[in-house]
């Protein structure tokens, strides 16, 4: 977190916030409640062997290492390219430049990151291997051996050419569960085909339906397809975990990245599926529906949610246009007829107001009106503020920054905590935070903690060059 | 417990063969976790109430056409043949229970205590104003694991307010870095607040039951669906800290590489997605498209070259690419090593070599549908393949199966419950959103 430069009104807000909080900024933040008695997280005491890189795979081990397991991240000499990349933001892209420039054996290289490799290793270890010498090989094979998980998201084949293949590891270690993340799986006429995000949101059906139906196929901002993989291999794995606690029996899990993308299209695939008729892009008239979807107002974009009917009359009261109120627009079906003549009646009152207080002004009355949330927004949410959502890691000094925290809360059934109701400042308990690894940051720890390898075979292995 | 017709030994070797979930979740989110689970062998034991049944089973009549339905025909029984419903229910047990009556929660108590999990993602509070907050579930189950998932979560100024799949993609930050350049903010194909949700939930449901094994005890779960959509552009809040710039919409392409995007080819409406990460890729593409005087263009050479061109290099390329069918060129440019793929459809999905091959898809026989397509499990299983055991269940499907076989139920109690409106298979209402 070295070179974060800081910028723009995020300092500001940023002070303001850590002038909340007692005791002040934390460089590391893991959380060791009381009431789950040792253990930091959840899964305190899992090993995984982290094979993976870019998005999909330190995805699904981020979820892993956020529950506690001791997560080892193995990285290539150089690192895990995504160190490099803030995927998806141009303004990244200037950083990502001052990086290339620099000359690539400088050993601080390691702690550079881009926004997304922050992210999305957080509380793993780095541990510099590489796997294209046989002494890595064999230190990868050792880890595997000790391991509960492996998981990986190379190309399909290269864990076999390198000896890593499951077949191989389950040997040594019958117990293991092994998931490999990769475009279009393991297996299939597509396996080599190689993608990124918007090539698998196409193969996997969803591009064809987002956006307008008079322009091109549209993909989505944040790669969700890679990151979602990576949610279905972690639910997956922790299954697999289970039953080979309960069996003794591992095994090889295989997800795609473009087959889980088919496997979100819900209605869009099942309306071909049951009547023939195929499902198009309709722009932001979801589903059939108007007065369903994201509108301009004041200071940015609101999501209009008009549902249920029954509730269709207090959006006339909101947006003060007894027009609105016309039993025409009383139906899911008469709104959509009209749609064009009700968005005419709603913009004029959308524009005069602000989307926080147009949100508020719908819930407020039962409805689920939305706003287009920008990053700013985001921090700022008095919701996600109230519920400790975002941990805060880093040196503030050299520019901290505030993490979205747990995607749940846990509330532990333990001896010490007789009040469960959920209540702030209990944000992350069974969860635990720390900051992303530099490059290979844990390489001597992992090798002497777990494989006894000893100082002076650290520094021939360093000397070889098998440790980056 | 095993419904008819299907052999009694379909969940021995499947990971979550020993748990249970008693799943009041309705829509999508809490339905997309307990599916997940039910692909890996959970007894997902699915609990609707007749006036108040999933939504996403459609209304009691709806108007004839919307092709949800087989055929765009509703049928005598609507709610048991949507398609939105059917494929999210696969492999679970359904049942009905009016849980307002005395008499019905005498039985959900009893379901309660039987079960390893409950999960519901009601509007916030609405389960404990039945009688049942979590202090009440652990008294009938005392290592319960309670997944409760309202839109924003169980406490904070926001706990009452409800929001749909559609709405957490906005208050998430995933559509405001979605949209054509220089336009609006643009919805996805589908709601993805809820499958981001339902995965979230599946992964951490598991980690609380082996703690639970662990150590005896149970847990609540307090999701905000909200929460669980941001983590999902978790990098973009930092990069946003690092520069103070929000994300832009960029349509279809992307701050490091050109060309990116999708090009139109031959049909209608038919597309080719080409994305270029690397100089190699490029002179790859260009060899194909355009020749030596392509891949000789010195403005193309570099990364920063080609992106400070794009617009140009995306006429090229679309000139190439009308009139060719996308299959081709994505066969042709995946034979160069350059990743492209075609803009599938839902016919050429369902018919696709490759998801063919995995059995991506697979037919299944709804008693009152007749054998269509669905989408399976999204992952393989080498020792437990996870598969669809069964379809979805009708209204009360399996109201005798679990009231008779789990919780020991005679007939007689059965049938009282059933003539006094207790459980039941046709719905006396629906609200639908």
């Amino acid at each position: 977190m070295r070179n974060c430069n800081w910028q723009g009104p995020m300092a500001q807000w940023l002070s303001r916030h850590w002038s909340r909080r007692t005791g002040g900024p934390a460089a590391e933040l893991v959380n060791q409640p009381s009431n789950i008695g040792e253990a930091a997280g959840l899964l305190e005491g899992v090993k995984v062997l982290d094979l993976t890189h870019y998005l999909a795979g330190p995805y699904c081990t981020k979820l892993l290492s956020s529950l506690g397991a001791e997560v080892v991240k193995v990285e290539r000499p150089g690192g895990d390219p995504m160190r490099r990349f803030g995927p998806l933001v141009s303004t990244m892209t200037l950083r990502q430049a001052e990086v290339q420039t620099r000359d690539s054996s400088d050993p601080d290289d390691g702690n550079d990151a881009g926004a997304w490799f922050l992210y999305l290793n957080t509380s793993k270890k780095s541990l510099t291997l590489d796997l294209k010498s046989d002494k890595g090989r064999d230190i990868a094979r050792q880890l595997a051996a000790s391991s509960d998980i492996v998981v990986e998201n190379f190309a399909p084949g290269a864990m076999n050419k390198l000896g890593l293949g499951y077949e191989e590891l389950r040997k040594t270690n019958p117990a293991l569960v092994m998931t490999s993340i990769s475009n279009y799986g393991q297996t299939g006429p597509y396996r080599d085909w190689k993608a990124t995000e918007i090539n698998l949101y196409a193969a996997g059906g969803l591009m064809n339906i987002t956006g307008e139906p008079d322009m091109p196929p549209l993909k989505e901002g944040a790669p969700l397809a890679q990151l979602g993989a990576g949610q279905v291999a972690f639910a997956a794995t922790m299954g697999a975990l289970m039953y080979a606690e309960e069996t003794g029996e591992g095994q090889h899990i295989d997800v795609s990245i473009a087959e889980y993308a088919t496997n979100i299209l819900e209605n869009a695939l099942m309306q071909y599926s049951y009547s023939g008729i195929e499902f198009t892009r309709v722009g932001n008239r979801g589903y059939g529906r108007a007065a369903w979807g994201i509108y301009p107002c004041q200071d940015g974009y609101v999501g209009i949610i008009a549902g249920p009917d029954t509730r269709w009359p207090a959006v006339a009261e909101i947006m003060e246009r007894e027009e609105l109120a016309d039993p025409r627009f009383e139906s899911r079906n008469g709104r959509m007829i009209n749609a064009d003549e009700v968005d005419a009646l709603m913009l004029p009152w959308l524009l005069d107001h602000d989307k926080v207080d147009i949100f508020k002004a719908g819930q407020d009355r039962g409805l689920g009106f939305a706003y287009v949330a920008t990053m700013q927004d985001i921090l700022d949410m008095e919701q996600l503020n109230a519920r400790d959502y975002f941990v805060e890691l880093g040196d503030p000094d050299q520019g901290g920054l505030m993490y979205p925290g747990a995607p749940m809360k846990l509330f532990i059934n333990g001896d010490g905590d007789r009040s469960l109701s959920p209540r702030p400042g209990k944000g992350q308990v069974g969860w635990v935070y720390r900051s992303a690894p530099s490059l290979g940051q844990h390489t001597e720890e992992t090798l002497s903690g777990r494989l006894g390898i000893n100082e002076s075979e650290i520094s021939g292995l360093r000397s070889l060059g098998v440790l980056g | 417990m095993t419904p008819k017709g299907v052999p009694s030994n379909t969940q021995a070797r499947m990971p979550l063969r020993n748990y249970r979930i008693l799943d009041l979740s309705r829509i999508w989110a809490g339905p997309y976790c307990t599916k997940l689970l039910a692909d890996m062998g959970a007894e997902v034991v699915k609990l609707e109430s007749l006036s108040v049944y999933d939504s996403h089973r459609g209304p009691v009549n709806p108007a004839p056409g919307i092709a949800a339905y087989p055929d765009s025909d509703p049928g005598e029984r609507p709610w048991n043949r949507n398609g939105w419903f059917n494929c999210l229910h696969m492999s679970k047990y359904g049942i009905s229970l009016e849980i307002t009556g005395e008499e019905g929660k005498r039985v959900f108590d009893q379901l309660v205590s039987v079960s390893d999990v409950l999960v519901e993602n009601f509007r916030q509070g609405s389960l404990a104003r039945l009688g049942y907050d979590y202090e009440t579930l652990r008294r009938l189950r005392p290592d319960l694991i309670y997944v409760s998932m309202p839109a924003f979560g169980n406490n904070g100024p926001w706990q009452k307010y409800v929001a749909y799949g559609i709405g957490q993609e906005q208050l998430s930050g995933m559509a405001h870095m979605t949209g054509y350049p220089d336009e609006g903010p643009m919805k996805s194909g589908i709601n993805h607040g809820d499958p981001i949700t339902g995965a979230h939930a599946a992964g951490v449901v598991l980690a609380a039951l082996r703690w639970r094994r662990r150590t005896g005890k149970g847990m609540f779960i307090d999701v905000s669906q909200q929460e669980s959509a941001v983590a999902l552009i978790g990098g973009e809040v930092l990069a946003y800290q690092i520069t103070g710039e929000e994300p832009k919409r960029q349509g279809n392409h992307s701050p490091h590489f050109a060309p990116h995007n999708a090009y139109q080819c031959a049909g209608d409406d038919r597309w080719v997605t080409i994305s270029v990460a690397t100089d190699a890729q490029w002179r790859a593409l260009a060899g194909i498209a355009g020749g030596t005087s392509l891949s000789e263009d010195a403005r193309f050479a570099t990364a920063a070259g080609r992106l400070e061109n794009q617009e140009e290099l995306d006429q090229l390329i679309s000139r190439w690419t009308a009139g060719k069918d996308a299959y081709a060129v994505s066969h042709q440019l995946q034979q160069a090593g350059v990743p492209s793929s075609p803009v599938m459809h839902g016919p050429d999905l369902l018919e696709d070599p490759h998801y063919r091959d995995r059995g991506t898809f697979v037919s299944v026989n709804h008693e009152q549908v007749g054998p269509k397509m669905y989408p399976g499990t999204p992952f393989r299983m080498s020792a437990t393949q996870g598969e669809v055991r069964w379809a979805a269940p009708a209204l009360g499907q399996h109201n005798r199966l679990v009231y008779g076989d789990l919780l020991g139920l005679d007939d007689e109690e059965i049938d009282g419950l059933e003539e006094r409106g207790v459980i039941g298979t046709k719905p006396t209402g629906s609200r639908i959103i």
